[in-house]
C-alpha cells in the first residue's frame, strides 16, 4: 500500500531524503504564492456573512491545504539517496556449516533451511547488481564456489573468527555487506563486547538470518559442569551441574570415577525455568588424577544423547591446607573440635584461644612467633590461611582493619569463613551489625537481644543437606538418615532471624520454639561463608560410645569442605579454547594474594600416551599476574600440563594440572538456536536481522548498504499518486461542505 | 588455733552427708565444677570417720575456686557446683570431674567401666587429697579397674598441663588444713608430693593425680587467715591449669 501511494517503499524513504528540483527562481515562487493567498482571501471575504465565520474558516483551510499540496508538487520533489553502484560491489554469504546445523525437525535440517535462504539472498543480490562470494562458517571461514555439495560437519563455530576472515575482502573487493545464516551457536566462547566493537568499527553491515528452534522440549542437555580442578584425598568435591530443558520432568545425574559409580542424584525439572542447577557432592579417595564422567539420564525419549555427557579431570593431591580458629573463651567445643580433626596431615589447624583478658593460648603453630600478637593484623598474615573459624568472640574485639581483612579474605582471597555460636558469637557478639554481616549467609538479631540458648536441642539434616556430601555420616541414604536421627542432642544453639536468598540451609535444629537454621552456607565473592549456630556439638562426642565416629566425621568433613574450594596462591587451569584448542591459564600471586607480574612462565603439555608439545605462555594484558597460552591437543584423552615460573631472583614455582579432551565435539551441546546473538551482531554493525522466510525487504536493505561503492540517485516523487489523491480529497471535501451549507 | 577456726572445723564434721542424687542442679554455664560421688572402701571404716569421703571440702572448695576461675580466666563457670556418680545419666554432660579423698574410693565393675568410657571419650578427671603408701594402694586398687593396662606416670616438667595458663615450674607440697595445727605439710608417710597422670593413646592427659597433697583444702580455706596464702594461690593456679588443659587438649 505504501509503495502504491508513494511510488517507493518505506525503506527507500528511510534511506533517502527529499530534495526539490524545480528550476523556477525563488522570487517567482513567492509572488505566485502571495497571489494565490490573496485570491483565496478575497474570494472568501466577498461571500462572507456575519455569524458564519466558522464555516468560512473551514472552507478557507481546505483551500489553503490544496494550495500547499499544489506548491509541493510543482516544486518537483525527488527522493535522494546513496545506493550501491551496480556491478562493482560484492556481497559475502556466510553459511554456518557446523555440526549443530545438522539438527532439525520434520526431516529438514537447519542447514537445509539455511542453504535455501542463502539461495534467495544470492538471487536477490545478483539481481541488485552485487557480486556474490560464498563462505562456509566453522572454526574459521572457508571460501567455496557453491554451497550445493556441503554438509554440516565442522567441529566448532567461531563466528568472530569467521567474520575476521571475511572482512579483509572489503579492502580489495568493495564489500557491501555480509549475510550470515546460522543458528547462533558459537562454540568459541561467544562474542565479547570488545569483539562486537571491533566488528562494528569495520563498517561493513552484517545481516543475519536465524535458523533453528529456540525451544526443544524433547531434549535434555548437560549444559555445564563446574567444579574445582583439584581436591584433597579422602575429601568431598562439590560440582555444580546445569541441565538445560524446555519442559518439566525428572532426570538423574550419575557420576563415575573411572568406571565406578560414585554418585547418583535425582533432579526435578520445573517448567518455569529452562536451566536447573544442582550441587553434587562427590567423594574422592586416593591421590592422583581422576577422570569424572557426568551422565544425564532421562526417560529415554531423547534423540540426541551426545549432549548428555561431560567429563572432567581432577587432580587429587595432598596439599597442605591451613585453618585459623580464633576462640574467645575456653570451652568444650574448642577442645573437641581439635580432637576430632586428629592427626589429619592435610589440614593444619592453628588455634588462637583467649584464655584470659591478658593471655592467648596458641596451638598448632608453625613457629613460636606465629600469632604472638593475637589475631593477624595484616592481609598477608591472614591470607596465609585457607579458612577462618571464629568462635565465641565479639565483633568489637577486631579492629576495623581486621574486619575489612576478614571480608577480603572471603571475597578476594577465596577463603572460607565459619562463624560458630556462643555467648559472644553471632548475634550476641554484634556480628549482625558488623561490616562482616554482608558476607554471612544468615540474618542475625541485634546484640541487645540474647540469642544464645544453653538448652539441649536436636540437629537434623535439612533437605539441602541430605545431598551435601560433607555432612554424610552413612554409606547409604538410609544409613545416613538414621545416623543423623540417632545423634544425641546438641548442648546449645543460637537463634538467627533468617537466611539469605542465595544461601543453602544444610542443617536445622529442633527446639522448643520451632525449627531453626543450624548450618547455613553461601558463596560470597571468590569464597564462601558458613554459620554453625551451635557451640555444642561436643556433646555428640561425649554422649556416644568411644568407637562411634560421627563427631569426628562431622568435623573432619566440614573442615575439609572449608578448605577444599579455596584457591591456591598459584594456580594453573586448562580449559577449552576456540575450536578444538585448549587454553592454559597460570595465575601467580604473592603472600598477600597480590598478582606477581615479573616472572617468566613456560609450560609443556604431555599426553597420557607420551606425545608432548610446548605451550607458549604470555602475560595477560588485562589481568596482572595471569599468563595465558593455547595449544591444539589433537589427540583425545588425558593431557597433563606442567608450568614453570621463574623470577629474576631465581625463585621458581612449578604448577601442574590435567585436562581430559573429549572426543565428542562441543557442537552437540547448546543445540537451542541463539537468535539473540545474531540480532545483536546485526544491530551493532548496522545490518538487519531476518527471520527465516522473512527476506521480503532484503533487496532494499542490500541496495542501501553503508559499505561498498555508492552513488547518489534521485527518484522523482512529484508524480506519486498520494499527492493527487490528496488534492482530490481536499477539493471533494470543500465541494461537499459548500453543497451542505449551500450558501458559500 | 583461733576459736572460730575450731568451731568451723566442728561444723564441717557434723554437717549432714548429701547423696549424689539429692544434689540441686546448678545454673547453665559452659563449665560446671562436678565432683565424682563414689562409694567408700573398707579403709574408710577404720578410724577415719564415717563421713562421706567424696564430699570432703564441699562446697567451699568449689565455691572459692570457681570465683578464682571467673576472675582469672574467660571461662564461663556455673555458680553452683554439682556432683554425679559414675552411673549417673548426666555424667557425660560434664567433661570435667574432680574426685577427692580417693584413698577411700570404691568403684564396682560397672562404675569403673563407665568411668573408663567417660575418660576415653574425652572426659578429664582430677583426683586429690590422698596421702601415703596405704592410700595410694587403695587408690590404685580401684583405678586399676578403670584402666587395668594403662600406666600411671610422673607428669614431666615440660608437660603442657604445667604451662597451659600459668607456668608452674616451682611445685611444692600443698598441705591440708592440718598444716595449721601440726606445722608440717605431709600426712602419714606422704612426704613427697607427686603429680602423676594417665595419658591416652594420643599423649593427652586423661587423669591428673595429685598425690600427697590437698588442693581441695587450699581452695576451701582460701579465706582462712591462718592458711598460707602462697599455698592457696598455688592451688588456684594448679586448678586453673587443669581446667584450661582439659578444655584445650
Amino acid at each position: 500500500m505504501f509503495e502504491a501511494l508513494f511510488k517507493y517503499s518505506d525503506i527507500d524513504y528511510a534511506h533517502g531524503e527529499l530534495a526539490y528540483t524545480s528550476l523556477w527562481p525563488i522570487w517567482l515562487w513567492v509572488g505566485l504564492v502571495a497571489l494565490a493567498v490573496v485570491a483565496i482571501v478575497l474570494s472568501l471575504l466577498r461571500r462572507y456573512e456575519k455569524g458564519r465565520g466558522l464555516k468560512f474558516a473551514s472552507v478557507g483551510l481546505l483551500q489553503f491545504a490544496m494550495l500547499a499540496v499544489a506548491i509541493f508538487v510543482l516544486l518537483q520533489p525527488v527522493l535522494r539517496s546513496e545506493e550501491l553502484r551496480p556491478g562493482v560491489n560484492t556481497l559475502a554469504l556466510l553459511l554456518d556449516a557446523s555440526g549443530s546445523m545438522a539438527n532439525g525437525a520434520g526431516g529438514v535440517t537447519r542447514f537445509d533451511t539455511a542453504r535455501a535462504q542463502l539461495d534467495i539472498v544470492a538471487e536477490t543480490a545478483t539481481r541488485t547488481g552485487l557480486e556474490v562470494r560464498r563462505y562456509l562458517l566453522g572454526t574459521e571461514a572457508q571460501g567455496v564456489e557453491s554451497f550445493d555439495a556441503t554438509v554440516p560437519a565442522a567441529e566448532g563455530t567461531a563466528i568472530a573468527r569467521a567474520l575476521r576472515d571475511v572482512l579483509p575482502a572489503g579492502r580489495t573487493q568493495a564489500l557491501a555487506g555480509i549475510v550470515l545464516v546460522s543458528d547462533g551457536i558459537d562454540t568459541a566462547g561467544g562474542l565479547s563486547a570488545a569483539t562486537f566493537a571491533e566488528l562494528a568499527a569495520a563498517g561493513v553491515p552484517v545481516h543475519t538470518i536465524a535458523v533453528g528452534r529456540e525451544r526443544m522440549p524433547e531434549d535434555l542437555e548437560l549444559q555445564r559442569v563446574s567444579m574445582p580442578t583439584r581436591a584433597l584425598p579422602a575429601s568431598t568435591l562439590t560440582a555444580r551441574v546445569s541441565v538445560r530443558h524446555d519442559a518439566a520432568g525428572t532426570a538423574r545425574v550419575k557420576v563415575y570415577d573411572g568406571d565406578a559409580l560414585v554418585q547418583s542424584v535425582p533432579l526435578q525439572l520445573h517448567a518455569d525455568v529452562q536451566t536447573t542447577t544442582a550441587p553434587i557432592d562427590i567423594p574422592i579417595d586416593e591421590a592422583g588424577y581422576h577422570r569424572l564422567q557426568f551422565v544425564l539420564e532421562s526417560d529415554g525419549s531423547e534423540t540426541e544423547l551426545r549432549n548428555n555427557r561431560q567429563s572432567s579431570l581432577v587432580k587429587v593431591a595432598a596439599d597442605d591446607f591451613r585453618i585459623l580458629y580464633y576462640e574467645g573463651e575456653p570451652r568444650w567445643e574448642y577442645k573437641f573440635m581439635r580432637r576430632a580433626l586428629g592427626p589429619d596431615s592435610d589440614i593444619a589447624l592453628t588455634t588462637l584461644l583467649q584464655v584470659s583478658p591478658n593471655k592467648f593460648y596458641r596451638q598448632g603453630l608453625d613457629s613460636p612467633e606465629q600469632l604472638a600478637a593475637g589475631f593477624p593484623e595484616t592481609r598477608d598474615a591472614l591470607f596465609a590461611y585457607d579458612a577462618l573459624i571464629i568462635g565465641s568472640v565479639e565483633a568489637a574485639a577486631f579492629s576495623d582493619e581486621q574486619l575489612a581483612n576478614i571480608s577480603a579474605f572471603v571475597s578476594d582471597r577465596g577463603g572460607s569463613l565459619l562463624l560458630l555460636a556462643g555467648r559472644n558469637g553471632l548475634g550476641d557478639g554484634g556480628w549482625g551489625q558488623s561490616t562482616v554481616a554482608d558476607l554471612l549467609p544468615v540474618l542475625l538479631p541485634p546484640s541487645t537481644e540474647t540469642s544464645f540458648v544453653r538448652e539441649k536441642a536436636h540437629a537434623q539434616l535439612a533437605p539441602q543437606g541430605v545431598r551435601y556430601e560433607p555432612l554424610r555420616l552413612g554409606a547409604t541414604d538410609e544409613e545416613n538418615r538414621q545416623r543423623w536421627e540417632g545423634l544425641p542432642d546438641l548442648a546449645d544453639y543460637q537463634r538467627t532471624t533468617g537466611v539469605k536468598p542465595a544461601s543453602r540451609t544444610l542443617l536445622t535444629v529442633r527446639t522448643d520454639t520451632g525449627v531453626l537454621p543450624l548450618l547455613v552456607m553461601q558463596p560470597f565473592g571468590l569464597g564462601q561463608s558458613f554459620v554453625l549456630a551451635t557451640g555444642g556439638t561436643w556433646r555428640w562426642q561425649m554422649s556416644l560410645p568411644v568407637d562411634d565416629d560421627r563427631h569426628e566425621r562431622f568435623w573432619r568433613q566440614l573442615l575439609r569442605a572449608l578448605v577444599s574450594n579455596a584457591p591456591l596462591r598459584t594456580s594453573i587451569v586448562a580449559g577449552r579454547g576456540e575450536g578444538a584448542s585448549l587454553d592454559v591459564r597460570v595465575e601467580l600471586r604473592d603472600e598477600a594474594f597480590e598478582p606477581i607480574g615479573d616472572m617468566r612462565v613456560s609450560a609443556i603439555a604431555t599426553h597420557e600416551g607420551g606425545e608432548s608439545q610446548v605451550v607458549e605462555l604470555m602475560p595477560d594484558g588485562e589481568s596482572p599476574g595471569v599468563f595465558t597460552g593455547r595449544f591444539d591437543p589433537g589427540t583425545p584423552g588425558n593431557w597433563y600440563i606442567e608450568a614453570m615460573a621463574r623470577s629474576d631472583d631465581e625463585t621458581t614455582e612449578v604448577l601442574r594440572t590435567g585436562i581430559y579432551v573429549d572426543p565428542e565435539s562441543r557442537e552437540h551441546f547448546n543445540l537451542r538456536a541463539n537468535p539473540a546473538l545474531l540480532r545483536r551482531l546485526s544491530d551493532v554493525t548496522g545490518g538487519t536481522f531476518f527471520a527465516v522466510n522473512g527476506l521480503d525487504t532484503l533487496p532494499e536493505i542490500l541496495q542501501y548498504s553503508s559499505a561498498g561503492i555508492t552513488e547518489t540517485v534521485d527518484r522523482p516523487v512529484w508524480d506519486a499518486p498520494a499527492w493527487f489523491l490528496l488534492l482530490f480529497m481536499l477539493k471533494s471535501g470543500e465541494w461537499l461542505l459548500r453543497r451542505r451549507w449551500s450558501t458559500i | 588455733m583461733h576459736v572460730f577456726g575450731r568451731l568451723w572445723l566442728l561444723l564441717a564434721f557434723v554437717a549432714p552427708p548429701v547423696a549424689a542424687d539429692e544434689l540441686t542442679p546448678g545454673e547453665h554455664a559452659e563449665f560446671r565444677f562436678v565432683r565424682l560421688a563414689y562409694g567408700s572402701n573398707q579403709l574408710a571404716e577404720y578410724g577415719r570417720g564415717r563421713r562421706t569421703k567424696w564430699r570432703t571440702d564441699m562446697p567451699e572448695a568449689e565455691n572459692h575456686l570457681l570465683q578464682g576461675i571467673s576472675r582469672l580466666t574467660r571461662v564461663e563457670a556455673a555458680r553452683e557446683p554439682h556432683a554425679v556418680t559414675a552411673l549417673a545419666d548426666d555424667l557425660f554432660d560434664y567433661p570435667w570431674l574432680y574426685a577427692v579423698e580417693v584413698g577411700y574410693w570404691a568403684l564396682n565393675e560397672d562404675e569403673a567401666a563407665r568411668l573408663r568410657e567417660y575418660l576415653l571419650r574425652g572426659g578429664f578427671l582430677v583426683v586429690d587429697d590422698f596421702h601415703g603408701t596405704i592410700e595410694w594402694a587403695t587408690f590404685i586398687d580401684t583405678l586399676s579397674r578403670v584402666f587395668p593396662d594403662r600406666p600411671i606416670v610422673e607428669i614431666p616438667e615440660d608437660d603442657e598441663v604445667f604451662h597451659v595458663h600459668f607456668d608452674l615450674d616451682s611445685r611444692i607440697q600443698i598441705p591440708s588444713r592440718m598444716f595449721i595445727y601440726r606445722g608440717v605439710t605431709w600426712e602419714r608417710d606422704g612426704y613427697t608430693p607427686h603429680w602423676r597422670g594417665i595419658y591416652d593413646d594420643d599423649g593427652r592427659l586423661m587423669v591428673v593425680i595429685n598425690f600427697n597433697m590437698d588442693l581441695g583444702d587450699a581452695w576451701e580455706h582460701a579465706d582462712w587467715p591462718e592458711y598460707p596464702e602462697n599455698m592457696t594461690a598455688l592451688a588456684y593456679r594448679f586448678g586453673i591449669n587443669y581446667l584450661i588443659y582439659s578444655m584445650t587438649h
